[in-house]
């Protein structure tokens, strides 16, 4: 998940960033103008030479602006997700990229970044399983939900019959395994100095960089342009 | 050198505890912990890494002496610099998804200069043979590599000592060849290497001594000729599996024929994913009562074959035969068992028991049966307890339990005895025996040439 990219921006930039991107989205007088951070937020990752990440997003901002107007103009409807949940799709479409971008920052950037105003080892320890947490629980998921096939739990008779049985077969074991990794990081990270005092270091910190300095000046820009000429709510 | 001189330990709320051990361990040496599961191996590991009882509390007794200094006068993380830890799950010990800043967080912890850091995390890359894995994802890797970037993650700092937890538990035999060489030159390169593992054909020819952990306490200590002279019989009763290199079994291969009906029979499956060939065109058949060894290097497709066997991931081409009719994807489960190698998201309710029963009409029949396969599992005396607070080779077990008492046909085995010690394996060896001589057929995935030595009667090699 945690691609290297030696254009990242800082990670206090991919805050500011993100502050910036929620205010023009929350703050916006007409919604409509939030297209300009969308485009903003691909300009971001572009510079950062996230391609990959790119393309993704574009055909995500690229469906959702197509079934709007599919929606709008031609009276389209889908079973599932109604106007109003692909309109939130399409207005926070900039906040899902810049936020992707941060929590996919390496962790060790991240970490030197909370070291450096002296937030307290266990905060940095608390971070750094949450970043890893998530990829691992997936895959725990995929295996647990393989074992209840496997048990003949995920019948759709099974599923009928006895659904609180079914969500508890879930969450008992992944609450377990929760504890368990917790467990197992904490272990890890103890027995690699994360107690060691003093201000953590970086593989990957540069201290801020000029575009760094460009970047929040740009955002700053934009955003009071943003808000100047579209409104606040 | 590392000194423990009368050290006891037992962890608050009970369970495994050390018992007076005095040991010496002199700086360069290479020392192999043995003992069944249970016994203390991970908990000296502990008292020597001082996770216990900086991490793990309990009651400590005795005294520590690293490098002169009486340990308990040492910071967790001062200590963490002289004494490197490898833990038995790699997986389970990455912070960072990609190489470079999985191995560079030991420095970074230590706040070294960001070109120190790049420069210790570059050579320890180097030194392991990781370099081409640089852009690679570590939930990518193979066991293998995802162990030696453990080792990676520790070598950086450059610790005089590096403590083992069954670092080979979850490696196929060639990664266990590429880990003893990494020993080997650890060794050479004057660390002291203190290692806890079950597997020790590797280690006989690195290791300085082997000691045994019985009940906590070490009762013996062998060179590698007294272990090697150590007769079988003993060697089984002490749990120590074989320290020599055992020859592959001759067996025959588990094949397709057209004159038998099989319990089960895959014809030229192939299983491709993003385009890239998994499995091509495999084959085997196996009969009421075999047990059908599935070897292969790591990730060479043998759990996709045991998924594919069970319903779980369908083939890309190819047939799949149950007692001669061909069986869709959706239907394979009814029929064959999966116990994967990670027992841990296998158990969903909060008895053995019950895991047992779970989904069965509980008969008196149904019962005894349960009964007589806890007791021939060695797990009724745990039939009342959580199932996650059984050991590694007890899940295993309760999982092959759990298949037998599932009324299918067939059982599909991944990895049943990883880091298991000696004695768990011959229990695990049996339990698939029994299982066997009830009629069921069984596929064991699997890189232990001991249990294909003792169990197994066909083999297919992918």
């Amino acid at each position: 998940m945690h691609t290297v990219h030696t254009h990242d921006f800082a990670i206090l930039v991919k805050l500011w960033v993100v502050f910036c991107t929620m205010s023009c989205v929350f703050l916006a007088g007409d919604a409509h103008f939030t297209w300009t951070i969308t485009i903003m937020s691909f300009f971001y990752i572009v510079v950062q030479c996230k391609w990959k990440d790119l393309l993704g997003f574009v055909l995500f901002y690229s469906l959702t602006s197509l079934l709007l107007i599919l929606i709008r103009r031609y009276g389209f409807r889908m079973l599932i997700f109604s106007e109003f949940h692909v309109l939130v799709f399409w207005l926070m479409t900039s906040i899902f990229i810049v936020s992707w971008d941060l929590i996919t920052s390496p962790p060790g950037s991240v970490s030197a970044f909370l070291s450096r105003i002296r937030a307290p080892a266990g905060v940095i320890l608390g971070v750094l399983v949450i970043f890893r947490f998530f990829p691992t629980m997936k895959a725990e998921f995929r295996g647990l939900l393989e074992s209840m096939h496997n048990r003949g739990l995920m019948s759709v008779r099974q599923i009928l019959l006895h659904p609180v049985a079914i969500i508890e077969y879930i969450l008992m074991p992944m609450l377990m395994r929760c504890l368990q990794m917790a467990d197992q990081l904490s272990v890890s990270a103890i027995s690699r100095g994360i107690e060691a005092p003093g201000v953590r270091s970086s593989y990957y910190a540069t201290g801020m960089r000029l575009r760094d300095y460009a970047c929040i000046a740009t955002y700053i820009a934009f955003v009071s342009a943003f808000l100047i000429i579209g409104g606040f709510r | 050198m590392i000194e423990l001189r009368d050290v006891s330990f037992v962890y608050n709320g009970g369970g495994e505890c050390i018992r007076n051990i005095d040991l010496r361990i002199e700086d360069h040496e290479c020392v192999v912990i043995m003992g069944c599961s249970g016994n203390g191996k991970t908990t000296l590991t502990r008292l020597i890494n001082g996770l216990a009882p900086s991490y793990y509390p309990g009651k400590l007794t005795g005294e520590t002496i690293i490098n002169g200094k009486p340990a308990n006068k040492m910071l967790q993380w001062e200590r963490a610099q002289h004494i490197g830890s490898v833990f038995q799950d790699p997986k389970s010990q990455f912070f960072s998804s990609e190489l470079r800043g999985e191995i560079a967080f030991a420095c970074e912890n230590y706040g070294m200069n960001t070109g120190i850091v790049r420069v210790r995390t570059d050579a320890a890359i180097h030194d392991m043979k990781l370099t081409h894995l640089i852009e690679t994802p570590i939930d990518r890797l193979s066991n293998g590599e995802k162990q030696k970037t453990a080792i990676a993650s520790v070598n950086v700092l450059k610790p005089e000592v590096y403590v083992f937890d069954e670092p080979s538990a979850n490696l196929d035999n060639e990664a266990t060849e590429h880990l003893a060489q990494i020993i080997k030159q650890l060794k050479a390169q004057g660390h002291t290497l203190i290692i806890a593992e079950h597997r020790l054909h590797y280690l006989t020819d690195i290791a300085d001594r082997f000691l045994y952990l019985e009940n906590g306490r070490l009762t013996k200590s062998f060179t590698k000729e007294d272990l090697l002279a150590l007769p079988e019989a003993i060697r089984l009763k002490m749990g120590i599996r074989s320290p020599q290199k055992i020859d592959w079994p001759e067996l025959p291969r588990a094949e397709v024929a057209n004159d038998k009906i099989f319990s089960l029979k895959l014809e030229n499956i192939t299983y491709s994913l993003k385009k890239k060939d998994i499995l091509n065109s495999v084959s085997v058949a196996a009969c009421p009562g075999h047990i059908v060894a599935i070897t292969g290097k790591n990730g060479i497709g043998k759990t996709t074959l045991a998924k594919i066997m069970c319903g779980l991931l369908k083939e890309s081409s190819g047939k799949v035969f149950i007692m001669g009719n061909q069986v869709g994807v959706k239907h394979r489960w009814k029929y064959a068992w999966y116990s994967a190698n990670d027992t841990n998201t296998q158990f969903f309710t909060e008895s053995i028991v019950k895991e047992l029963l779970l989904l069965s009409v509980s008969t008196g029949a149904i019962k005894k049966h349960a009964r007589n396969v806890l007791k021939e599992f060695s797990l009724y005396e745990y039939k009342d307890r959580h199932p996650f607070t059984l050991s590694g080779g007890e899940k295993q077990r309760l999982s092959i339990a759990c298949g037998l008492l599932s009324n299918r046909d067939i059982m599909i085995l991944d990895e049943p005895t990883s880091g298991l010690d000696g004695r768990n394996m011959q229990i695990v060896s049996n339990a698939l025996k029994y299982a066997a001589a009830q009629g069921k057929t069984i596929f064991v995935i699997t890189h232990d040439v001991e249990l294909i030595a003792k169990a197994c009667d066909y083999y297919l090699n992918l």
